[in-house]
C-alpha cells in the first residue's frame, strides 16, 4: 500500500467511518425519563435517555433547580450503573469472616435466611439485640423504620447526629420548627456558617453568586479559605471547633449594641431578659481569645447580620460536628435569628413545618407499634436525650399539639451509633447480636474507626446492603445488592421534615438482582412474618403515590406526578406565627427553652469548650500542638463514596491534607510529602498540600478515604486501607467528648501533631490498628465500660410545676401552657368543652371526636362520613334530604297530596317511592335522585323544561298542560 | 460568518471540576486524556489575606493556530467557524502539533494501540454540534455556576459578544501571536 502525504494509510482499515462517540438522542425508540441524581442530597434533575430498557445517555435537566448543571458525580451516573465493581447478586459468606469468599444465591433465598436468623436472635435475646446502621438520607428510611418498629427494636441509627438533627432539635426547642428554608430572594444578608456550597450543593452556590451580584451580603464562617470563602464579603477564619464561642459573642453584641428587633422580642420572645443577663459575659473580647478572631471582626459580623435585615443564616454541617459544644452553638445561632426578628418573615428563615397536604414520613413509620418498654431500651437514650426517645417524645407530642403532624422518628429519634458499636464489643448495656448496614460503611463514616472496625468484626451476624464491596461489607454474612441512581424512583422531602416534595422516576428497572431499599425491607419484613397488611404496597412507586394521594392531583400513579408536576410546593405562607403563635409549648420563641430544661439541660446556650483545646486542656495541647479540622465535604467525593470510580478518582488520586507554608517549613514538610497526622486516638498518613488556605497552626484533613483498588482480604487489620488515611481514626466518640444533648461526636477542633513519614516509619502496621475503649486510652482494649463513661456536663435537676387542675381520664396536662390535651389525638380541650384540632383549628366533640360542621349545624364522623345531630343522633339522608325515621308527626309542612310515612321518616306520594324535600318542594327518586313533582309524581325533564309521566311517557308543561 | 468562542468567567468558577469530568465522560475519553483541566492557583498571599482563583482551560481554538499548518498529513483542521479538530483517519499521531501547541492542549492517548492512536483535543463538541447545530458543548451545559459561556462572536446579540464588549477580558499568552479565542473574565474581587 502506498502511503503518501495525503493518504490516510492503514487508518482507513482500522478506523470506522465515523469515530464520533456522540449518542443520537433523537433516534427512534429513545424515551426521555425525568429522573433525579442520587449521589448527594442536592438531588439535581437528570434527564435519562432510555432505549430498549437501557440508559444510553444522561443530561442535567434544564427545567430543574440545577438548570442543566451536573457535577462530577452526577455526570458519572452511567459509569456507576455499569461499573464492574458493583455488587449485582445476593452474596452469602462461605469462608471465614473477611476472607472474601462468597456464594452467589437467589435474592429471595438470602432474604429468607436472614429473616430466620433475625427471628432466632429475637427469640433468644429480644428484638433489641438487632440493630441497623444507615448512612445518609439516600435510602427509603421510612421503610426501614417500618420494619424495625414491627420487628420491635428501637436500635436504628444513621449518621444523623453529625448532620442537622441536633441542630433541628435545638431550633425546634427555641421556635417550634427548624427555620431552614432560607428566603434568599428577599434577603439582604446571608451567613454561611461551616457551610461550603462550592463543594457540596453546587446548584445552591450558583444562586448565591447571582444574588451576591444583586447586592446580597455574604458572611462565611470557615477555618479554611474554602471555595465559598473565596467569594464572600466577610470571612471569619475562626479556630476550628470554637463556633459556640463565636455564636455567643455575636449574640452578646447584637443584644448589648441594641441591634435586636425590639418589637419582635417584646411581642414574641419569652424569657429575653434572662437571656440578656445570661450572655452578658460572652463579650467579643472573651471570644477573641478562644476563636483567634479579632474582637472587632466579630462585632463587624454581628453588625452586618443584624443591620442588613431581613437576613438568613444557612445551616452548615459543622454545627453538628464539634462534639460536646455542638448543640450549644446551634442553640445560640437559633437565638441570634430569633432576636433579630428573622424568623418566618419574607427574606428571612422560613419554618415550613410538616407536610400538611400529603403524608409525612412519620405517618408511614408505624411508630405506634413499638412498645414503650422498647423505647426505654434504645441505646444512648439515657444519655443523649434530645435526639432519642425522651426528647423526641416531648418535641413530637408538642408538634402534634401545634402543627397536627410531626417529625419522622427516623433520623430524629435514633440510637447513638458509636454506643451501639461499643455495645457490640462490651455487651454494655446489653449485647447487640445482629447489625444490618444499609447504605453505609461505618468504618469510614462513623467516629473512632478502629473501634468500629473491631465491632463489625465481632458482631455475631452482619448484613450489608450496598453498591460496592466496602470494608464493612467484607465482614458481612450476607451482602445484598442495592439499586442505584437511575434504577430507583426518588422522592425528596428533606428527611420528611418539610411541606414540599420533588420526585424523579426510575429510568430503568434495577439491573441484575439489585433491589431498591424499600423492596429489601418489605421482603425482609414479610419473610420475618410481619403482617402483609402493613406492607400493602407491591412497589415503591405505589407507596409514593399513596403519599401524594391527599394532594388530589389529577394523577393515577407516581410516574404521572413526575411527568406532569415533578414537584409540589404549597402556597408560600410566611408570618404564620402571627396567627396563633410559634409552635413551642408556650407559643412563643423560648429564649429559655422549657423542653431542654425538662430534659435536664440548661435552657439557654452556655459555653463549653470543644473537646481538646489550648485553654481547657493545656496538657493535651503540649503534646499535640496543632489544631485538626476534618469532616468537611470536598469535590469530587461524597462521604466515603466514589473512590472506586477511575473516571472521578483521577482528579484526586491520593489523600491530601492542607497545611500552611509557615507550619510546613517549620516541620520540614514539602508539597506532596507523605506525613503522619496523630491524635491521642491514633494516626493516619496523608500527603501534604502546602497552601495558605488554613491558619499556620491548623491542618485540614479530608474525610472518607479508603482504597477500593486494594485486596481487602489481604490485610484484615486494615482492609482496603480503610484505617490508613481515614480521618475518623483520629476523631473521638468517648462520651465525655460527645454533645450531652444531641450526642454528636467530635470531628472538628481536635489537637494533633504532624510529622513526615520517614524511611523506617512509612507503613501502616498492625500496631496502628490497635483499638481501645475509651478511644484516647493508652491501654489497648476496654478499660472503661460505656456505662461508666461520664458525660461532660452534669444533668440539671428539673421539677415540673404541680398540676392544679383536675385531669379527666384520657387527657394529659401540659405545664407550659396549662392546658389539657386529649391523649392520642393531641387535640386541646377548650374551655368551651370542645376539642380543638390544631391543624384545621376546627372544633370536635369531646365525647366522640366527631367534627363540628358549622355549615350543616351537625357533627361529622370523618372516618365513616356519617353525620350526627348535636345530640349525637345519626342523621339519615337520602338524596341529600334529611329523613326522620320513627317520628310520628312530620317536623315540616308538606302539600296535602302527600302523606307522612312515620316508619321511613319522610312524606311520600301514594305508594310511589319518591321522597319529599321540604326545602325545594320537589320529590326525589332515591334510585336516581331525579326530580319529580309533588302533585302527580311526574319527572322533571330539565333539557326540555317539561314534566314527563314515567308510566305513560306523556309530557306536560310546568302547569300540567299536556304537550304533543 | 460564525466564529465560535468561549468566555470563561473566573469570578464564578469554584473549581469543582465538573466540566473536566463531564467532558471526559460524555466524550468517552481514555483515562490519560483530559481536554479541559481546571488549574488552581492555590491560596496566594499570607494568611489570612489570601486569594484563590481557578482557571478552567481547554483548546484555545486560535485564530492564528500553530497546530494546523504544522501537520504533515492535513489531519489538524480548522473549520470556517474557527473550530479546530483532528481527523482521526488522517492523523498518524506524529505529535508535531502536540509540540507546536503553546498551551499543551492536545495529546494522543497511550492507552490505545499504535494503529488506533490519534491526537485528541477539544473540538467545542463538534460531533454534538453536527448532530444539533444549536447544541452547547458539554462543559458549558454541566457548569452549575455558569462560568463557561459559549457562542458566536460574529453575532452581535450573542451573550459572548455582549460580554466581551462590556467586561474586561484577558486571553492567555497573547504574546505568542496565536490569537487565542478563549476569553477570561479575571476574578479581581468584584461581583460576577
Amino acid at each position: 500500500m502506498e502511503i503518501s502525504k495525503t493518504s490516510t494509510g492503514l487508518k482507513d482499515i482500522v478506523c470506522p467511518d465515523t469515530v464520533s462517540t456522540e449518542v443520537d438522542i433523537h433516534a427512534e425508540g429513545v424515551e426521555v425519563v425525568k429522573s433525579l441524581c442520587y449521589f448527594c442530597h442536592a438531588n439535581c434533575g437528570v434527564l435519562a435517555y432510555v432505549k430498549d430498557g437501557d440508559v444510553i445517555k444522561i443530561e442535567g435537566d434544564p427545567n430543574y433547580s440545577n438548570q442543566g448543571g451536573l457535577c462530577c458525580r452526577g455526570t458519572s451516573a452511567l459509569l456507576h450503573v455499569n461499573h464492574p465493581g458493583r455488587i449485582n447478586h445476593a452474596l452469602k459468606r462461605v469462608g471465614e469472616k473477611g476472607a472474601g469468599q462468597w456464594e452467589q444465591i437467589p435474592y429471595d433465598q438470602a432474604i429468607q435466611e436472614v429473616a430466620d436468623r433475625l427471628n432466632q436472635i429475637k427469640a433468644e435475646s429480644g428484638a433489641e439485640a438487632v440493630a441497623s446502621a444507615g448512612g445518609t438520607t439516600r435510602t427509603d428510611d421510612f421503610a426501614r423504620r417500618r420494619f424495625l418498629n414491627q420487628f420491635g427494636t428501637p436500635n436504628g441509627f444513621h449518621n444523623a447526629l453529625l448532620c442537622w438533627i441536633p441542630t433541628f432539635m435545638a431550633e425546634t426547642c427555641v421556635a417550634g420548627w427548624s427555620p431552614f428554608e432560607t428566603d434568599l430572594g428577599g434577603a439582604k444578608c446571608l451567613v454561611m456558617w461551616g457551610f461550603n456550597p462550592g463543594a457540596s450543593t453546587l446548584p445552591g452556590n450558583r444562586g448565591y453568586l447571582d444574588l451576591q451580584k444583586a447586592g446580597l451580603k455574604v458572611i462565611v464562617v470557615d477555618p479554611r479559605y474554602s471555595e465559598s470563602a473565596s467569594k464572600a464579603d466577610l470571612w471569619l477564619p475562626l479556630r476550628p471547633g470554637t463556633d459556640a464561642a463565636l455564636a455567643l459573642a455575636i449574640l452578646h453584641t447584637i443584644i448589648y449594641e441594641f441591634m435586636y428587633d425590639f418589637e419582635f422580642v417584646d411581642q414574641w420572645c419569652d424569657g429575653f431578659d434572662e437571656l440578656r443577663d445570661h450572655v452578658a459575659e460572652y463579650t467579643p473580647e472573651w471570644a477573641s481569645k478562644i476563636t483567634w478572631l479579632d474582637a472587632d471582626l466579630i462585632r463587624t459580623a454581628a453588625r452586618m447580620y443584624a443591620t442588613n435585615k431581613p437576613g438568613c443564616i444557612q445551616w452548615g454541617c459543622t454545627w453538628d460536628q464539634i462534639g460536646r459544644a455542638s448543640t450549644t452553638g446551634s442553640h445560640a445561632l437559633a437565638l441570634i435569628r430569633a432576636v433579630c426578628g428573622n424568623l418566618e418573615v419574607p427574606g428571612g428563615d422560613g419554618m415550613p413545618g410538616p407536610a400538611l397536604n400529603f403524608l409525612t414520613d412519620e405517618e408511614l413509620e408505624l411508630n405506634e407499634l413499638l412498645p414503650e418498654e422498647m423505647k426505654a431500651k434504645q441505646i444512648g437514650s439515657n444519655k443523649f436525650k434530645l435526639t432519642s426517645w425522651p426528647g423526641y417524645q416531648l418535641i413530637s407530642d408538642n408538634a402534634k399539639r401545634t402543627w397536627g403532624k410531626t417529625l419522622p422518628a427516623e433520623w430524629f429519634c435514633e440510637a447513638h451509633g458509636p454506643s451501639v458499636f461499643k455495645a457490640i464489643i462490651t455487651g454494655d448495656p446489653y449485647q447487640i447480636r445482629a447489625l444490618v448496614c444499609n447504605a453505609t460503611n461505618p468504618i469510614n463514616s462513623y467516629g473512632d474507626s478502629k473501634m468500629t472496625l473491631e465491632a463489625l468484626k465481632k458482631v455475631e451476624f452482619l448484613v450489608a446492603v450496598d453498591y460496592w464491596m466496602t470494608p464493612t461489607a467484607l465482614f458481612a454474612d450476607y451482602v445484598f445488592p442495592a439499586a442505584g441512581a437511575l434504577e430507583r424512583p426518588i422522592i425528596v422531602t428533606h428527611y420528611g421534615a418539610t411541606d414540599s416534595v420533588m420526585g424523579g422516576r426510575r429510568a430503568i428497572q434495577p439491573k441484575y438482582d439489585r433491589h431498591d431499599d424499600f423492596t429489601f425491607w418489605r421482603k425482609l419484613g414479610l419473610a420475618c412474618g410481619q403482617d402483609p397488611a402493613n406492607w400493602q404496597w407491591e412497589t415503591i412507586e405505589d407507596c409514593y403515590y399513596d403519599i401524594l394521594k391527599p394532594l388530589n392531583l389529577p394523577i393515577t400513579c407516581w410516574n404521572d406526578f413526575v411527568d406532569y408536576f415533578r414537584m409540589y410546593y404549597p402556597p408560600l405562607h410566611q408570618n404564620k406565627f402571627k396567627h396563633g403563635g410559634f409552635w413551642t409549648p408556650s407559643r412563643k420563641v423560648e429564649c429559655n427553652s422549657s423542653i431542654l430544661r425538662e430534659l435536664g439541660y440548661v435552657g439557654m446556650p452556655t459555653y463549653v469548650g470543644c473537646c481538646e483545646n489550648e485553654i481547657d486542656t493545656p496538657e493535651i495541647a503540649e503534646e499535640y500542638p496543632i489544631v485538626l479540622t476534618t469532616g468537611g465535604g470536598f469535590m469530587p467525593y461524597h462521604h466515603s463514596e466514589h473512590f472506586n470510580m477511575p473516571g472521578i478518582r483521577f482528579l484526586y488520586p491520593d489523600p491530601y491534607f492542607s497545611i500552611n507554608p509557615v507550619l510546613a517549613e517549620k516541620l520540614g514538610i514539602a508539597y506532596g510529602d507523605w506525613c503522619w497526622i496523630e491524635t491521642r486516638r491514633g494516626r493516619i498518613k496523608m500527603r501534604a498540600n502546602v497552601e495558605a488556605e488554613v491558619h499556620p497552626n491548623v491542618v485540614f484533613a479530608p474525610r472518607g478515604w479508603w482504597f477500593p483498588e486494594r485486596d481487602g482480604s489481604a490485610d484484615l487489620d486494615n482492609p482496603f486501607g480503610c484505617l490508613e488515611s481515614n480521618v475518623n481514626v483520629l476523631t473521638s466518640v468517648d462520651d465525655w467528648d460527645c454533645d450531652p444533648m444531641g450526642g454528636s461526636w467530635a470531628n472538628r477542633g481536635l489537637m494533633c501533631k504532624v510529622y513526615k513519614c520517614t524511611e523506617l516509619d512509612n507503613e501502616f502496621t498492625a500496631k496502628d490498628a490497635v483499638w481501645s475503649i475509651p478511644g484516647s486510652s493508652k491501654t489497648p482494649g476496654v478499660t472503661v465500660m460505656p456505662s461508666d463513661q461520664h458525660l461532660d456536663r452534669e444533668k440539671i435537676p428539673f421539677e415540673k410545676p404541680q398540676c392544679e387542675i383536675e385531669v379527666p381520664e384520657g387527657y394529659y396536662w401540659v405545664w407550659q401552657d396549662n392546658n389539657l390535651y386529649q391523649k392520642g389525638t393531641h387535640f386541646r380541650l377548650d374551655a368551651s368543652g370542645w376539642l380543638i384540632n390544631p391543624r384545621t383549628k376546627g372544633y370536635h366533640d369531646a365525647y366522640t371526636g366527631w367534627r363540628y360542621d358549622a355549615q350543616g349545624g351537625c357533627l361529622v364522623d370523618d372516618a365513616t362520613g356519617k353525620k350526627y345531630t348535636m345530640e349525637r343522633e345519626e342523621i339519615v339522608e337520602i338524596c341529600g334530604v334529611r329523613c326522620y325515621p320513627g317520628t310520628e308527626t312530620a317536623p315540616y309542612e308538606f302539600p296535602g297530596t302527600l302523606a307522612w310515612d312515620a316508619e321511613k321518616g319522610y312524606a311520600r306520594l301514594g305508594d310511589k317511592p319518591y321522597i319529599y324535600d321540604p326545602n325545594s318542594g320537589w320529590m326525589f327518586d332515591p334510585a336516581t335522585c331525579a326530580y319529580h313533582d309533588a302533585n302527580y309524581g311526574y319527572m322533571y325533564d330539565g333539557a326540555q323544561g317539561c314534566l314527563v309521566d314515567p308510566e305513560t311517557g306523556n309530557r306536560y308543561s310546568m302547569s300540567y298542560e299536556p304537550l304533543d | 460568518m460564525t466564529r465560535y468562542v468561549m468566555v470563561i468567567d473566573q469570578r464564578r468558577c469554584i473549581g469543582c471540576h465538573s466540566c473536566t469530568v463531564a467532558c471526559r465522560t460524555w466524550n468517552k475519553l481514555p483515562l490519560d486524556i483530559i481536554y479541559n483541566p481546571v488549574l488552581t492557583e492555590g491560596a496566594q498571599g499570607e494568611w489570612p489575606n489570601v486569594h484563590k482563583t481557578w482557571t478552567p482551560t481547554l483548546c484555545m481554538h486560535c485564530a492564528n493556530p500553530e497546530c494546523v499548518p504544522c501537520c504533515p498529513n492535513g489531519a489538524s483542521i480548522q473549520d470556517e467557524d474557527g473550530t479546530i479538530w483532528v481527523d482521526p483517519k488522517k492523523c498518524m499521531s506524529c505529535k508535531v502539533c502536540v509540540n507546536a501547541c503553546p498551551y499543551g492542549m492536545r495529546d494522543a492517548s497511550h492507552m490505545e494501540s499504535r494503529l488506533h492512536r490519534f491526537v485528541r483535543k477539544c473540538s467545542f463538541c463538534r460531533d454534538k454540534r453536527q448532530m444539533d447545530p444549536n447544541a452547547q458543548p458539554y462543559c458549558v451545559l454541566t457548569c452549575h455556576q455558569k462560568a463557561r459561556i459559549f457562542g458566536d462572536l460574529d453575532d452581535p446579540n450573542s451573550e459572548v459578544s455582549k460580554l466581551i464588549g462590556s467586561v474586561k477580558t484577558e486571553r492567555l499568552f497573547e504574546e505568542f501571536g496565536t490569537e487565542p479565542q478563549i476569553y477570561y473574565i479575571p476574578d479581581l474581587g468584584g461581583k460576577a
